[in-house]
């Protein structure tokens, strides 16, 4: 093989540095180092946001996040419109509050899931034109649950609980609490997607989510 | 203060979820804010969630989506939603969960004696209705089950059923699989968040006598 036609290993973290000053490219099939380096990616590029306004990392993440935001909607039954009015404030958020975001005890995905859910329900209730309760500034009292006098863990061990929590559960496990309840697939889909009989899918969740919970009140 | 009872899976799943009405939510959210074992169980779901999120099939936003995020942005636009702000003074006991500063609370109103409730104001959705309920220490309350759903939040006091006894941060879910007769503890009043769907069905003699009086 020549030099020229030689592939060009890039490092792993040249790839994210360059990531963040070129636009997204459609990304092939991730393995786990890719998906944990996206992790970091994100993270990064949210805290580039927070400390310098950078409008080419936020671009980075507009490109990514936004149309999972929309698509995610659309699928559990959000009108096309509010689907991607939801998306473009949701990302406004990401900006405003960027340096609310604590990459140890969050991942940015999470994060933004949860600005996308108080932003749905606050539509919902929109909807109605009746009295309305702002949920954003319901989370600040529902805190990490270090930040309380009934916990004597600290952020990290608090994160660190859920995480090893969430992989101790198996796979099917997780994946039928997320199908159910965030992805509010019917049972027979489930079922199908799963490869289990219809009749076992409620059952299934119940143990699911009985387990997690016995996980998650464990000590490591 | 030991929390023993708290709210079934399935209601914490959903509230990370997003997919709760405005009663449960608010039972939900008022427990969850005193009670750190079930913020850790909303946490993991809300990691779920972030999983979804990652592996949504993505559908293209509108032309110049971007752009009109970076010109909301510039414009610092506040946010459309009207906040509840604080009840007035002397409706707000100065022991409420903070939470509960986000919603309106109504004027209080005799319901039996040594009972009294304040409506909670909900956003519209799901034809449930919440209150705070007080009530006398050693009141019985009448036996009852439901047609629809009852979540209760104890805030002060306590009261006792066949489920067990509820303290402070304690949760009692009842449906028409329960038919209970709760006796409030001796000692204090008991404060109570509660959301209801459908009606009390009241049993028992005197039950069947007032149940056309009553409406919570």
């Amino acid at each position: 093989m020549t030099a020229g036609s030689q592939a060009i290993r890039l490092s792993a973290w040249t790839r994210a540095s360059r990531a963040v000053f070129r636009p997204a490219r459609p990304r092939p099939t991730r393995d786990d180092d890719e998906r944990s380096l996206a992790k970091v990616e994100w993270a990064h590029l949210i805290g580039r946001v927070a400390a310098e306004r950078d409008a080419a990392a936020f671009r980075t993440l507009f490109e990514h996040f936004a149309p999972r935001i929309k698509g995610f909607l659309l699928r559990t039954g959000t009108r096309d419109d509010q689907a991607e009015e939801i998306a473009q404030e949701t990302m406004a958020a990401v900006w405003r509050k960027a340096e609310l975001f604590d990459p140890a005890t969050s991942g940015a995905a999470a994060w933004i899931f949860t600005i996308a859910r108080n932003l749905r329900i606050d539509a919902a209730r929109r909807a109605a034109r009746s009295v309305q309760v702002d949920h954003e500034a319901e989370q600040d009292y529902l805190a990490d649950p270090a930040e309380s006098p009934e916990s004597s863990l600290s952020r990290l061990e608090e994160t660190s609980r859920v995480a090893a929590a969430l992989q101790r559960l198996s796979r099917q496990q997780s994946d039928v609490i997320r199908l159910s309840f965030i992805e509010e697939r019917p049972h027979a889909e489930i079922a199908e997607q799963l490869g289990i009989p219809l009749g076992t899918v409620k059952s299934r969740i119940r143990l699911a989510m009985s387990r997690l919970r016995n996980l998650l009140d464990q000590p490591t | 203060m030991t929390i023993v009872h708290h709210p079934p899976e399935h209601l914490l799943a959903a509230f990370a979820a997003g997919t709760l009405d405005p009663g449960e939510h608010l039972l939900v959210a008022v427990h969850a804010s005193g009670c750190a074992g079930c913020r850790r169980f909303v946490r993991a779901v809300e990691d779920l969630g972030g999983a979804a999120l990652e592996s949504a099939e993505p559908a293209p936003m509108s032309a110049g989506a971007f752009e009109a995020v970076m010109a909301s942005i510039d414009g610092a636009a506040t946010p459309n939603t009207v906040a509840a702000g604080p009840a007035p003074g002397h409706i707000l006991d100065d022991r409420l969960p903070a939470i509960l500063r986000n919603y309106q609370i109504g004027a209080r109103r005799r319901v039996a004696p040594g009972v009294s409730l304040h409506p909670i104001r909900l956003p519209d959705g799901g034809g449930s209705r919440a209150f705070l309920l007080r009530s006398d220490p050693g009141t019985r309350m009448l036996e009852h089950s439901h047609t629809g759903t009852e979540l209760t939040c104890v805030l002060k006091g306590s009261f006792s059923h066949d489920g067990g006894r509820f303290g402070p941060g304690d949760f009692d879910f009842g449906d028409g699989t329960v038919d209970h007769q709760p006796v409030v503890g001796d000692g204090e009043p008991c404060l109570c968040v509660v959301a209801m769907t459908g009606d009390l069905r009241l049993n028992g003699f005197l039950g069947r006598l007032i149940s056309p009086f009553i409406r919570l």
